[in-house]
């Protein structure tokens, strides 16, 4: 247990803000630039046994501009689901990928590239059309955008 | 080592009779109340468009009575669900949400057939004809 | 300066998918060959997609319900629970104690036939079809226990908000117990077969061994990760619905290799069926489980919740958000756990023999309906040999 409240005074040392999605999971909001410090810390500190990510997602929230994108992490072996909630501005959506790190982020990664245009700097496999059909592809359109017309 | 008895289960089953089912010369048995084949009973349907707008298929299309059917007072825009049935998914959103509990639902599956099938004759037989 | 003298090495591509013998789903993995030894796999898929995320921020709510529910056919139950759990979590409204034993018997049913149906695609993949034409015929017992529980042999369409979508009577339950309890003996035998047939050990055993580190690193989920050791359920950290108060155990191996994890399914199998017959013997009555579909909340607030479900394959997560403003979500997000058994799988392969490659893919459960929504083209990270390769091996890519 004092491992485990550990973990969570490393997450908060990096917050600006807190938030709980339903049900009871905690959301630590952080600066984009922060989210690969967290991952290094998290795996400097616990080992690469102490937690997985599970899911990155990416939502477009047309009207204030941003893209949020959040990662959840279970912390193990206690299973709890945190978030890491950020944001980037929407015209211009980059952030640092944490693949080098962790390998477990490739799918999320390429996934939030190929729907919502957000660009990982530092990972090699980003590719569009992966996912969405060339046509789209063409046109320069990320189908999870708000405005995509999809 | 020791084996398991495999060879004596591969024997019983060489003797005992098939366990697939020769279907459309045999029937298959399903539950009573197997989601099968639904349809709208006429006389009580108010023509209300509430499961055309909740089929998740998109497979209800909300379609006039034909004049030469009684539609009941109920029915003022004498409309009816017409249900595509290889467009439909059986989940029976429609028969839980309709207002008049006016579905008829069966567990007839079998459904293949040289025709487009819909729920038009089973709906309409529901109905009396005009001066019949 | 000395010179360096490079000696070519011939490798093969061999395309596995996305049509093969070996594969039930439309996977293409590209397989790079030195004689026998898998030296790089890029997996491909794009076979199977159909944007269902989209579709489900397109129609409403309850609609969703259904749509979700065809995003897999084997799980179908599960990604409906947890759809709806996550409705649930948003409009505040809870299910009785009777609907969440059903659902969890739905789910449980569900988890028979999913492990059932891939350790029988097992023995088929190395041409032992005697055996899975058994446990086929055996699984069939099951669909008709799905059948008298929901209606449906194979698509549920079991879960509304607020509860399930029929009840059990009296004669229902004898009938599911009866099958359950003939079952039983069937799964014991079956497991003694992969543990003693010579036919099944011998290929399966230290064929793709990972370790708990590889696992973690790699996002591995469901009967992957417990094979390896780690103790990852949904169920027993979550406890959503009933399965706080049904007693069960989380089966986890050691050993981490290919049988030991379609050894983790037969023993998940055994649990389950416990699972089933202590939810028919205690089933609780707190009135009706079903709740009436005409009068459930058509607005929906603002909010979002994340919910997660032990799945056959794994951990299954939805991300549900809601503006508040119209009838429809503001942002549905599906992780199977194939997305992650599948996609971040490459590691596993290297090393192991071209025949092996089928072996390893069918471990892993793999369901392509279900990732195919999100369809990624993985790219191992090497085009030089050797050193890369040995990183690769030992997870720390």
């Amino acid at each position: 247990m004092a491992v485990e409240m550990d973990k969570h005074s490393l997450l908060e040392s990096f917050s600006i803000g807190k938030g709980v999605v339903k049900p009871n999971r905690k959301v630590y909001i952080v600066e984009p630039g922060s989210i690969k410090k967290i991952f290094h810390a998290l795996i400097e500190k616990y080992g690469y046994e102490s937690f997985y990510l599970s899911t990155l997602i990416g939502t477009d929230l047309k009207d204030e501009g941003k893209i949020r994108l959040d990662y959840y992490v279970i912390l193990l072996p206690e299973e709890e689901t945190i978030v890491l909630r950020t944001h980037l501005p929407r015209e211009n959506p980059v952030i640092d990928s944490i693949i080098d790190i962790l390998p477990g982020a490739l799918a999320g990664e390429l996934e939030t590239h190929d729907l919502l245009g957000v660009v990982f700097n530092g990972n090699p496999f980003l590719k569009r059309g992966a996912f969405v059909p060339s046509d789209l592809v063409e046109k320069g359109v990320y189908p999870l955008r708000k405005d995509s017309g999809v | 080592m020791k084996r398991p008895k495999l060879l004596e289960q591969v024997l019983k089953s060489l003797v005992s009779k098939p366990a697939t089912v020769q279907f459309p010369r045999e029937k298959t048995e399903v539950e009573p109340d197997f989601r099968g084949l639904q349809y709208a009973d006429l006389t009580k349907c108010t023509g209300c468009s509430l499961c055309s707008i909740e089929c998740p298929a998109d497979a209800i299309k909300m379609t006039s009575i034909p004049q030469e059917y009684e539609a009941p007072k109920t029915n003022p825009r004498r409309l009816y669900p017409l249900i595509n049935y290889g467009k439909c998914v059986y989940c029976y959103r429609c028969v839980k949400v309709c207002p008049t509990n006016a579905y008829i639902v069966s567990n007839k599956f079998d459904l293949a057939g040289f025709t487009r099938l819909t729920s038009e004759q089973f709906s309409l037989s529901t109905l009396k004809k005009v001066g019949a | 300066m000395s010179k360096v003298v490079e000696i070519p090495i011939v490798t093969t591509e061999v395309p596995i998918g996305p049509q093969h013998p070996a594969l039930h789903e439309p996977i293409m993995l590209k397989v790079y060959a030195e004689g026998e030894r898998v030296v790089r796999v890029e997996i491909n898929t794009g076979y199977n997609h159909r944007g269902i995320e989209k579709l489900c921020e397109k129609n409403s709510f309850y609609r969703d319900i259904f749509i979700v529910g065809r995003v897999c056919g084997i799980c179908n139950a599960v990604h409906a629970n947890v759809y709806v759990r996550a409705l649930e979590q948003i409009l505040d409204l809870y299910p009785n104690k009777r609907a969440q034993y059903l659902r969890v018997l739905a789910m449980e049913l569900e988890r028979i036939h999913s492990h059932m149906l891939i350790n029988a695609v097992m023995a088929e993949i190395i041409g032992f079809e005697t055996l899975f034409m058994h446990i086929m015929l055996d699984r069939e017992k099951v669909m008709k226990a799905k059948e008298i529980l929901t209606g449906g042999r194979v698509m549920a369409d079991y879960m509304m908000v607020g509860g399930v979508r029929r009840d059990i009577d009296e004669e229902k339950r004898s009938r599911l117990r009866d099958i359950l309890l003939k079952l039983k003996p069937r799964v014991e035998y079956y497991k003694k077969i992969f543990e003693e047939d010579e036919t099944i050990t011998k290929r399966l055993i230290d064929v793709s061994r990972i370790s708990y580190r590889d696992v973690t690193s790699h996002g591995l989920v469901g009967p992957v990760a417990r094979a390896s050791g780690v103790k990852i359920d949904s169920r027993a950290s979550d406890k959503y619905d009933a399965y706080g108060e049904i007693p069960f155990n989380v089966v986890t191996r050691n050993e981490g290799d290919s049988w030991a994890r379609m050894m983790v399914r037969w023993d998940e199998v055994l649990e389950s069926i416990e699972m089933g017959l202590y939810i028919l013997e205690h089933l609780p009555s707190d009135g009706n489980p079903v709740p009436d579909e005409k009068r459930l909340p058509r607005k929906f607030p603002p909010g979002e919740a994340y919910t997660r479900v032990e799945a056959p394959r794994g951990e299954l997560t939805y991300y549900v958000m809601s503006d508040g403003k119209g009838q429809n979500p503001y942002r549905v997000k599906i992780r199977t756990p194939s997305v992650n058994n599948i996609i971040n799988s490459g590691f596993m392969y290297l090393e192991h023999s071209l025949a092996d490659v089928p072996v390893i893919l069918a471990s892993l459960d793999p369901c392509i309906s279900c990732m195919e929504r999100v369809t990624v083209v993985d790219l191992e990270k090497k085009t030089s040999y050797k050193v890369h390769l040995k990183d690769l091996a030992g997870g720390r890519v």
